[in-house]
């Protein structure tokens, strides 16, 4: 009886949780422009990277992992990448995220203030928050490809 | 003798209440001057995915706890909270207070004190409780699959008459929990939407303020689940809902659910404030109120 009632329950939770995530979670096979609209296209995405430069050059949490790259490269590239990204009109041309951080052995925690430097830099660029989590969602994607390897 | 006891008892709690208080105060202060408070080395998580302090001291919501572990902590850091917490009903009063460690994010360590107050009759029920936790698998937020933490909570009553008295087997128990929960960035409204289910084994009557076990013992599985959406990066609402067993012939037991706001202002504080119905309790139905917690993080 017991072990029913916990199988059952199990089963609840488990369903629960899964089939609240379909739910939760949109489509990514949207084949038009949206959320790069959404993120300002062009220009909005070059002030988004730009912010972003300028919280990476003030956080001491990470600071020295961008310390050997090229600045000018690397705005170029994230501008490409997130343009990308975005389902905009843009090819990356830069490296694999796995490449780029392949030796690094970024932990969790470091990657978690990358994030918030995004959260940040999207703020301050004005980017509404649905926007935010849009992107922050697709780039959340990338994690096992840059963290831990 | 009962009253004496309860006397006394309060008067050290409500001391040991304050010295809380200022714990938190002293360390809340700095987070509040400090600008660059949000890129401590030491708070490896993003702003609010530490959740707050449950009643129980383990980490939460409030009425239930959640498979996220308390505290900033990522894996490689240690994280600590002190949290101070109080539910109103109509007829009672919980005063809770407590802390807790984390391990690189993997194991919490919990220890609170639920100070029970039945107004009509000025008596306190005392219980220590104290809680581990270990977090299986997962990631909250970037995993497809839930994260799965399992806990034990083992609360034991200082002030057992009233246990005894109302039927209870045991004035002390431990329950089990297992705790699944995740998180999407971009989810309902393209708002960061949590969902938390519990499955707790165990039979504690009235979160154990009324004892262990009893004479009509019911099913030792139940199911909580908790529901949260950032409306903001500083403010979350939500809800909980939490079934409880019915194991007294003498007194019937209700399950309780619960409407939150949490605000985070910082990673070192965060306010939340509830709605709270928490059924019948002793004899007196309808039990509804307010639930305030405030939580500091070391």
């Amino acid at each position: 009886m017991a072990a029913n009632t916990l199988r059952t329950s199990l089963f609840f939770g488990a369903a629960l949780v899964l089939s609240l995530g379909a739910c939760a979670t949109q489509p990514a096979t949207d084949a038009d422009d949206s959320l790069y609209q959404a993120l300002g296209a062009e220009q909005g995405i070059e002030q988004i990277a730009e912010n972003f430069i300028m919280e990476i050059a003030y956080d001491e949490r990470i600071f020295d992992r961008f310390a050997d790259s090229n600045v000018q490269r690397f705005r170029e590239k994230m501008i490409e990448h997130l343009c990308m990204v975005s389902d905009g009109p843009c090819e990356y041309t830069g490296d694999s995220m796995v490449l780029v951080h392949r030796g690094m052995d970024i932990n969790s925690a470091e990657f978690n203030a990358v994030v918030e430097n995004m959260m940040e830099a999207m703020d301050k660029a004005g980017t509404p928050l649905s926007a935010q989590n849009r992107l922050l969602e697709r780039l959340a994607g990338l994690r096992p490809e840059i963290i831990e390897i | 003798m009962k009253q004496t006891l309860s006397a006394a008892g309060f008067r050290i709690d409500t001391k040991t209440v304050s010295l809380c208080m200022a714990v938190v105060m002293m360390t809340a202060l700095p987070g509040l001057t400090v600008a660059d408070e949000e890129q401590n080395p030491r708070f490896g998580k993003i702003k609010g995915t530490g959740g707050v302090s449950s009643i129980s001291g383990v980490g939460g919501g409030g009425l239930t706890p959640w498979a996220t572990l308390s505290s900033y902590a990522e894996a490689g850091q240690l994280g600590g909270t002190v949290f101070a917490s109080q539910a109103r009903v109509d007829d009672y009063q919980l005063d809770i207070y407590g802390g807790s460690f984390n391990f690189h994010d993997k194991v919490e360590v919990s220890y609170v004190r639920q100070d029970f107050l039945i107004e009509a009759a000025d008596l306190n029920i005392r219980q220590d409780k104290i809680g581990l936790r270990y977090k299986v698998a997962g990631d909250v937020i970037y995993d497809r699959l839930p994260q799965i933490t399992v806990g034990v909570e083992h609360g034991e009553l200082r002030d057992e008459a009233v246990a005894l008295s109302v039927g209870a087997r045991e004035t002390r128990g431990t329950v089990y929990t297992i705790s699944m929960a995740r998180a999407w960035i971009n989810g309902i409204g393209h708002r960061t939407t949590l969902l938390n289910v519990n499955l707790r084994y165990g039979d504690s009557n009235q979160f154990g303020i009324l004892g262990y076990g009893g004479d009509d013992a019911d099913t030792r599985v139940n199911v909580e689940v908790a529901g949260a959406m950032f409306l903001n990066r500083s403010v979350a609402v939500g809800f909980e809902w939490r079934q409880k067993p019915d194991n007294l012939s003498a007194l019937k037991e209700e399950n309780a659910h619960d409407l939150f706001v949490a605000y985070f202002p910082n990673k070192r504080l965060s306010f939340t404030a509830a709605w709270v119905d928490l059924g019948e309790i002793a004899g007196a139905p309808d039990q509804r109120g307010v639930y305030f917690s405030l939580q500091a993080n070391l």
